[in-house]
């Protein structure tokens, strides 16, 4: 079947297409067969064909190795932010709780118990020693006391030697405050008792004694100052203590001392009830 | 890059290894500016990246990724509308190196010279489809996706930029053959 002449301008446009090998191969067939015949499309052709080439020659450079470091450096970071954009609620938590765990948080976490317990030591250690504080506090308070006690003793033996009977009054006030008397204590009211040139001072010192009287040396000491007296208060106070003692021995110093030519009569009378109460 | 498409970013450099070279050739020769085109070659894989839900997957990758060039290329001339399209001639001439004889490279230098000239003074639009299938081998139909129309109306634009490219080429090259004698 012969082919219909074809226009030489309709191969000039098929020219581009024959040289990418893109043209269907009837037309393919036919371009060529008319190349054979028409030599001005040849010269075209081979033109076009040519210039075809050497667009092939052109070279293309290479990207340089930089474009494939960039381009990951690029992925990695938008991959970054991708992930933090779409990273869930879980995840969120498990990355904080993973962060908890992460070295920074595990020192800060230690450090904590350290202080903690140092604390706590500290606490231990001060509120042990607290207790002997307390003793030694106790022990400090019991030496206090003891010296204020030994204050007083020492402030009422002096005061008994003050010439101001007031003065006198008052240290004798102190056997009241003095928990523990002693021995020197009581012999220097005795003395005082017996040998104090004021009446009230004596009728004081007196009281004083009658209080101590659980003593057996104050007893003694009564017993015997009763001679010694010679103020009819002081004869009839005594007389009183006496019997409010009831104290036997008191009796016959009591008798002699109604042989006594000086004695009160009141007081004459006085003691002899005394000593009928006592007998 | 439907797997990218679907959150796996690593395939990602995959299509990079296949295709960063040709891209960068088109860009390049569109551009002739090498670390511009560089540039460019990130820009658009970034985009990828950015855009990759716009990938439907109907098409093929390759149309889609000169698609998203031409958009980056147009943004970069926006950029630069004074730098013209100038070969860098020394570098191109360091490429060629190494012919059969020097007559024959001197030749073939002058006659590749001239084609760039050619290329260089050819429309943007022309250029375009001339890279695209001479250089980067895509046939009508691929390119006819790429600009969104028909293979037919690509097949006219190539046929056209050819007589173009021919006329300038013959051109210059007889001026130069004019010049020298």
């Amino acid at each position: 079947m012969e082919k219909l002449p074809i226009n030489c301008d309709q191969i000039k446009d098929q020219l581009t297409d024959w040289l990418s090998n893109q043209l269907p191969d009837a037309e393919r067939v036919t371009l060529e067969t008319h190349l054979a015949q028409c030599p001005a499309c040849q010269a075209e052709a081979r033109a076009t064909r040519q210039l075809w080439q050497l667009m092939g020659n052109v070279p293309t450079p290479e990207p340089s190795p930089m474009a494939r470091v960039r381009f990951q450096a690029m992925l990695d970071t938008y991959k970054e932010t991708v992930n933090t954009k779409q990273e869930s609620v879980f995840n969120n938590l498990l990355t904080k709780l993973r962060q908890l765990w992460a070295p920074n948080y595990a020192y800060r976490l230690g450090y904590s118990f350290v202080l903690l317990s140092i604390g706590v030591a500290a606490g231990y250690w001060f509120s042990h020693p607290g207790k002997t504080t307390v003793a030694v506090q106790q022990q400090q308070i019991d030496t206090l006391s003891t010296q204020v006690q030994e204050m007083r003793q020492m402030v009422l033996l002096s005061g008994l030697e003050n010439p101001s009977a007031s003065e006198r009054l008052r240290a004798v006030s102190y056997t009241e405050e003095i928990n523990q008397v002693d021995e020197k204590v009581v012999d220097a009211l005795l003395t005082t008792l017996d040998n104090d040139s004021n009446v009230n001072v004596r009728l004081v010192t007196l009281e004083a004694l009658a209080k101590l009287a659980d003593n057996p040396s104050v007893r003694e000491g009564l017993v015997q100052s009763i001679a010694r007296q010679e103020s009819p208060l002081v004869q009839s106070a005594l007389a009183d203590i006496m019997v409010k003692l009831q104290e036997k021995r008191s009796i016959k110093p009591l008798r002699q001392l109604l042989h006594d030519d000086n004695l009160n009569h009141l007081v004459k009378g006085k003691i002899e009830q005394s000593i009928r109460d006592l007998s | 890059m439907l797997q990218v498409k679907a959150g796996n970013m690593d395939a990602m450099s995959l299509l990079f290894e296949r295709h960063n070279r040709p891209l960068f050739g088109f860009l390049f020769h569109m551009t002739n500016q090498r670390e511009a085109s560089e540039d460019m070659v990130q820009t658009v894989f970034y985009r990828m990246l950015k855009y990759r839900h716009t990938f439907t997957g109907d098409g093929e990758f390759r149309s889609w990724m000169y698609h998203l060039a031409r958009n980056v290329l147009v943004d970069h001339s926006k950029q630069n509308k004074r730098s013209a399209h100038q070969y860098d001639l020394a570098d191109i001439a360091e490429k060629i190196g190494g012919g059969p004889a020097a007559d024959e490279r001197i030749q073939k230098e002058q006659e590749l010279d001239a084609l760039y000239g050619a290329m260089g003074k050819l429309s943007e639009e022309n250029r375009e489809v001339l890279v695209l299938s001479r250089f980067q081998e895509l046939k009508y139909e691929e390119i006819a996706r790429v600009l969104n129309t028909t293979e037919g109306a690509i097949k006219v634009r190539v046929h056209r930029a050819m007589n173009e490219l021919r006329k300038i080429y013959l051109t210059l090259e007889n001026g130069k053959t004019a010049y020298k004698l």
